[in-house]
C-alpha cells in the first residue's frame, strides 16, 4: 500500500469498528449484569454473584435470579438484537432512515398472525396437527410480518424508488388493515383470548421464559446472520437500487433475503414478547449518529444496542412500580416516541 | 466488446429503441448524442445489462449479457448514472470505497487502497475526501460518483482484461473545468483499453473527446462512426432539428456553434 | 353442666389456638372478592399485599403494597412481598407469572372460577381452609346462605320480571353489553330480572338496533363506567339506547363494580339492593346487618 493511499483514510475511521462494537459489547454486558441484579426482590449484588457462580446461596435468591431474571434477560437480548438489527436492515433496504418494523406494518402483521392463532388456534391444530404445537404461533407471526412487509414494499416501491411519504403511508394503510382484522378477531374472541391479545399488543418479556428463548432464538439467530452477511450489499443499496445492481448486488434477491430475515426476527420476537415499539428505529439511529451508516458497524451495533436498550427498558419496567410491573412496550414507547419526533424535526430543519 | 444487435425496447405502446445495433469497442470513447427522449438512457441501461431488450440480443465478449450475474458484470464494467440520491451520511471515502465492492474476498481486494487513491486523484476530489457526501455540492457529488466508477474499474494490471465504463451525462452538474477533467479521465482509461460509452449533451465536449459518435433520434441510429464523419452540419441538423455550424480547425479539432 | 361448658369452651379455645398457630401470617390476596373474604373471616391483619381490584375495605387495602392489575401480575413482584400464602382469585394471571412464582417456592392457592352463589361459597370455604379459619368460614357461609335464601324468597314473591341490560362501558364506540356467562347475567337473575341480551356469551359491543331490539326496561351500569361517561345524564343521552323503555322511564341502576359484581361475601346484600331497584312495587325488608358489611 502506498503512503499516499494510506494517508487518504482518516486514522480514526479505521479504528471505528472495533472501538464501537467493543464499547457496545461492554455496555451490553453491564446492562445484562444490572438486569440480573435489580428487581422487586431485594437481593444484594454479592448474593447475585454467588448465585451466578454457582456458590452457596439462598434457594429463593437462586430461584429468582436463575429462574426469573436470567431467562428474562436472555430473552431481552434475543428480542432486542432481533428488533434492533431488523430495523437497521430495513432502513437500509428502504433507503429510508425512518423505516421501522412497526411503521412499515411488519409488527402489525406479525401481531395479526399471533392473534389469529390465539383465536383460531384450536381450528389450525385440528386441521394440521403436525404444524401445531409451540411453533404455530411464531410461524403465524412470521408469516403475518412477511405478508405485511411485502405489501408495504409493493405499494411504496412502485417506481423503483421508495418515497418517504409513500412508504409511511403504505405502512399506515397496512397497519390500519391489520388493526381492522385484529378488531374482527377481538370481537370474535372470548375473555381469555382477549386477555392474551391484550398481552400481544402491549408487549412484555415476562411470559416467555426459557421456552420463549428457545422458540425465538433460532429464528433470530438465522435472521441476524443472514442480515449481517448482507451488510456490504446494503451499503451499496444506499446509493440506489440501480447503482447497487451495477456494483454487482443481486438487488431483488437481496431485498427478499433481508425482508424474510427481518420478518423472521420480528415475527419471532413479537410471538414471544408482543409488540415492542420503537427499538427498531431508535437504536440504529443512535449507532449511525456515532459511527456513520456503514452496515458492517450499524447492523451488529444495532443488535448490541437493541439488546442493551431492551435490558434497560425491562429493568425499568420491573422496578418503577414495585411490586407491580409496567408493560415493556409502554417503556420503549415512552422513550421512543419523543425520540422519533425529535428525528422528524431534525430532518425538517436539515431539509 | 459489448455488442447490441437489432434490439428493441418498448414502454407500453411507445417504442423507445427501434431495431438498433451498436457496439462499445475496447480502447475507444463512444459518445451517444441525441435530443431529449431519443432513447439514450434506455440504450445505456440495455448495454449495462440492467434492462433486457424485447427483441434482439446484447453480448459481452461474445457471451449473452443476460447469462452474466450482476457480480460478474460488475467486475468488468462500471456505470455512472444520473441523479444519485443518498439519504445516509457516508463520507466521500466510503462512497468511493463502495466501488471496490465487486472485489470483496477476491485477489484484487489487496489493491483497494491503491484503487481509491488513483480514483480520488483522477476525479480531483482530494479536497473533499474526508467530508460527508450529503454536505457536498451537486458537482462535487457527481465527481465522487465518478470516482466510485473509476475505483471499480481500477486494476493493477490494466491489460489483463477488457473493461467498460458507461457514463450517463457525467458532466451535467459540472463547471467547465471539471467537465473537461472528467472526460480527460475517461479518455485516459480508453488509452488503457477500457471501452467507454458516454451520453453527453454538450456537442463540443463530444467533438473534443469522442473517438466515435452515435447520433440517436426517436429510438433509431441516425448516424454512427468516427466523430469527424458523424459530426457534420447535415447530420446534426437532422438529429436536433436545429441549424448548426461545424468549424473544422487545421489540427483536426472540431468546434460546433449552435 | 357448667363444667361441661367450660370444657367445651376451653377445648375450642385450645383447638382454635393450636390451629391458628400454623395459620398463614403473611397473606397476599389477588382479587377484590378474595380480599373481602379474607377480611370477612377476620384475617384482615394477616394481609401484606393486595392487587388493584382489591378496593374494599378501602381503609385496609389502601395502605397495603399493591401488586398491580390482577391479570398482569409480575412473578418477582409477588415473590418480593415474602408472603407465606397467596390466594389467587380466578382472574389472577397471567398463568405463567403465577407458575414462575410458584416454582420459586411461593405457596399459591388457586380459587375456582364461576359466577354463581355456589361457586362463590366454594371459594369462601377454600379461603377459610387455606387460612386455617374453617370455623369463621362456616359461620360466614351459614350467614350468607340465610341472606341468599331470604333474597330468593323475596324475589320469588315479586310479580315482575323486568328485562335488564347491563352495560360494561359506553361512549367511544358501541357500548359493551353483558351477554350470558357473565357476573352481570348471574346477578340480574339473582335479583329477579331477565337479561335483555342473550344472543352471546361474555361482553360484546351492542349496536343501536340491537339495543332497541333488546328493549331493556332497566339499565344497570357500574359506577366507574357512569363516572367515565360523565354522569347519569350522559347515560340517558346515549344514542344506542334512545327509545328504549329504560331510557324513557329513566331507570338506570348504578352499582359499585366490586360490590355488585364481585361475588364475594357481600353478594347477598348486592343482590338484595338490585332486587329492591328491580321491583319498586315490592316492599322488601332490609337484610340483617353483617359485620363485614360495615367496614368503613
Amino acid at each position: 500500500m502506498s503512503d499516499a493511499a494510506r494517508a487518504l483514510l482518516p486514522p480514526l475511521r479505521l479504528l471505528r469498528r472495533p472501538v464501537m462494537l467493543g464499547g457496545l459489547g461492554g455496555l451490553l454486558a453491564l446492562a445484562f449484569v444490572a438486569a440480573l441484579a435489580v428487581g422487586a426482590m431485594p437481593i444484594p449484588p454479592g448474593e447475585v454473584l454467588r448465585v451466578l457462580f454457582g456458590l452457596d446461596a439462598d434457594s429463593q435468591s437462586r430461584a429468582v435470579v436463575l429462574g426469573l431474571r436470567l431467562p428474562r434477560a436472555v430473552l431481552a437480548v434475543v428480542v432486542g438484537a432481533g428488533l434492533g438489527m431488523s430495523g437497521a436492515a430495513l432502513q437500509g433496504l428502504f433507503r429510508n432512515p425512518l423505516a421501522d418494523p412497526g411503521l412499515i406494518g411488519i409488527s402489525g402483521g406479525a401481531a395479526l398472525g399471533a392473534v389469529a392463532v390465539i383465536v383460531f388456534g384450536h381450528v389450525f391444530a385440528a386441521l394440521m396437527p403436525m404444524v401445531a404445537g409451540p411453533y404455530l404461533l411464531p410461524l403465524a407471526a412470521f408469516l403475518g410480518g412477511l405478508a405485511a412487509t411485502f405489501a408495504t414494499e409493493r405499494i411504496a416501491h412502485s417506481r423503483g424508488v421508495a418515497a418517504t411519504g409513500m412508504l409511511l403511508l403504505a405502512g399506515i394503510a397496512i397497519n390500519a388493515m391489520a388493526g381492522a382484522a385484529m378488531g374482527v378477531l377481538i370481537f370474535m374472541s372470548d375473555d381469555r383470548q382477549l386477555r392474551d391479545i391484550t398481552f400481544w399488543t402491549m408487549g412484555s418479556l415476562a411470559r416467555g421464559g426459557w421456552s420463549g428463548v428457545l422458540m425465538a432464538a433460532p429464528f433470530v439467530l438465522v435472521a441476524v446472520i443472514a442480515m449481517y452477511r448482507a451488510a456490504r450489499a446494503l451499503d451499496a443499496l444506499l446509493l440506489g437500487e440501480r447503482e447497487a445492481l451495477h456494483l454487482g448486488v443481486p438487488v431483488e434477491r437481496l431485498k427478499r433475503i433481508v425482508m424474510v430475515a427481518a420478518a423472521l426476527a420480528v415475527g419471532a420476537s413479537v410471538a414471544v414478547s408482543g409488540i415492542i415499539a420503537f427499538v427498531g428505529i431508535v437504536v440504529p439511529h443512535l449507532v449511525r449518529m456515532a459511527a456513520g451508516p456503514d452496515h458492517r458497524i450499524v447492523l451488529p451495533g444495532a443488535a448490541l444496542l437493541g439488546a442493551t436498550l431492551l435490558l434497560v427498558a425491562d429493568s425499568i419496567a420491573r422496578i418503577v412500580v414495585v411490586p407491580a410491573e409496567l408493560p415493556i412496550g409502554l417503556v420503549t414507547s415512552l422513550i421512543g416516541s419523543p425520540f422519533f419526533l425529535w428525528l422528524l424535526m431534525r430532518r425538517k430543519a436539515g431539509a | 466488446m459489448i455488442e447490441a444487435e437489432s434490439i428493441s425496447v418498448r414502454a407500453g405502446a411507445r417504442l423507445l429503441l427501434d431495431d438498433l445495433s451498436l457496439r462499445i469497442a475496447p480502447g475507444r470513447v463512444t459518445v451517444l448524442l441525441g435530443p431529449n427522449g431519443a432513447g439514450k438512457s434506455t440504450l445505456l441501461s440495455v448495454l449495462s445489462g440492467e434492462c433486457r431488450p424485447e427483441t434482439g440480443r446484447v453480448t459481452i465478449a461474445g457471451a449473452p449479457m443476460e447469462g452474466e450475474t450482476p457480480l460478474a458484470l460488475a467486475r468488468r464494467r462500471a456505470v455512472l448514472l444520473q441523479h444519485s440520491s443518498l439519504d445516509f451520511s457516508f463520507t466521500v471515502a466510503e462512497v468511493v470505497g463502495l466501488g471496490r465492492l465487486p472485489f470483496a474476498a477476491t485477489e484484487h481486494e489487496r489493491d483497494d487502497e491503491m484503487a481509491l487513491a488513483s480514483a480520488c486523484r483522477l476525479a480531483g476530489i482530494e479536497a473533499v475526501w474526508t467530508q460527508t457526501y450529503q454536505t457536498l455540492s451537486g458537482g462535487e457529488r457527481q465527481r465522487v460518483q465518478f470516482a466510485r466508477a473509476l475505483a471499480q474499474l481500477w486494476r493493477r494490471n490494466p491489460c489483463a482484461e477488457t473493461r467498460y465504463l458507461l457514463l450517463d451525462e457525467p458532466t451535467a452538474a459540472l463547471d467547465l473545468r471539471h467537465r473537461r477533467s472528467v472526460l480527460e479521465a475517461a479518455h485516459k482509461l480508453s488509452t488503457e483499453g477500457v471501452g467507454v460509452l458516454a451520453v453527453l449533451h454538450d456537442l463540443n465536449l463530444a467533438a473534443a473527446f469522442a473517438d466515435d459518435v452515435v447520433l440517436l433520434k426517436r429510438g433509431r441510429i441516425l448516424a454512427s462512426g468516427p466523430r469527424a464523419d458523424v459530426l457534420t452540419e447535415d447530420n446534426l441538423a437532422r438529429c436536433f432539428d436545429v441549424a448548426v455550424e461545424v468549424i473544422r480547425k487545421p489540427d483536426g479539432a472540431l468546434a460546433i456553434l449552435a | 353442666m357448667r363444667f361441661l361448658a367450660f370444657i367445651l369452651v376451653f377445648g375450642v379455645a385450645v383447638f382454635g389456638a393450636s390451629a391458628n398457630a400454623d395459620a398463614p401470617k403473611r397473606v397476599l390476596a389477588l382479587g377484590g372478592a378474595v380480599t373481602e373474604t379474607v377480611y370477612a373471616l377476620g384475617a384482615g391483619d394477616t394481609l401484606i399485599g393486595v392487587d388493584q381490584t382489591s378496593v374494599y375495605p378501602a381503609a385496609l387495602t389502601r395502605r397495603l403494597p399493591n401488586v398491580g392489575y390482577v391479570r398482569a401480575l409480575a412473578a418477582e413482584g409477588l415473590l418480593s412481598l415474602k408472603a407465606d400464602l397467596v390466594l389467587a382469585g380466578p382472574e389472577a394471571g397471567p398463568p405463567e407469572a403465577l407458575a414462575q412464582a410458584a416454582s420459586a417456592g411461593l405457596r399459591i392457592v388457586h380459587l375456582e372460577d364461576g359466577y354463581s352463589t355456589e361457586a362463590a361459597i366454594g371459594r369462601i370455604a377454600a379461603i377459610g381452609a387455606a387460612l386455617d379459619r374453617k370455623r369463621e368460614a362456616d359461620a360466614l357461609i351459614a350467614a350468607l346462605n340465610d341472606d341468599l335464601a331470604l333474597v330468593k324468597r323475596e324475589v320469588a314473591a315479586a310479580k315482575s320480571r323486568p328485562r335488564v341490560l347491563f352495560l360494561l362501558q359506553a361512549g367511544g364506540g358501541a357500548p359493551k353489553a353483558a351477554g350470558r356467562a357473565t357476573a352481570a347475567d348471574a346477578m340480574i337473575a339473582l335479583a329477579g330480572g331477565v337479561n335483555a341480551v342473550t344472543g352471546f356469551d361474555g361482553y360484546k359491543p351492542l349496536s343501536p338496533e340491537a339495543g332497541v331490539a333488546a328493549a331493556p326496561e332497566i339499565l344497570v351500569m357500574m359506577k366507574q363506567s357512569v363516572d367515565a361517561l360523565g354522569g347519569e345524564e350522559a347515560v340517558y343521552a346515549l344514542p344506542e339506547l334512545a327509545g328504549t323503555p329504560a331510557i324513557r322511564n329513566r331507570r338506570l341502576v348504578v352499582v359499585d363494580a366490586l360490590y355488585g359484581l364481585g361475588f364475594g361475601p357481600r353478594m347477598a346484600h348486592a343482590a338484595h339492593d338490585l332486587a329492591v331497584s328491580f321491583h319498586p312495587e315490592a316492599k322488601f325488608p332490609p337484610l340483617p346487618a353483617r359485620p363485614w358489611m360495615s367496614a368503613e
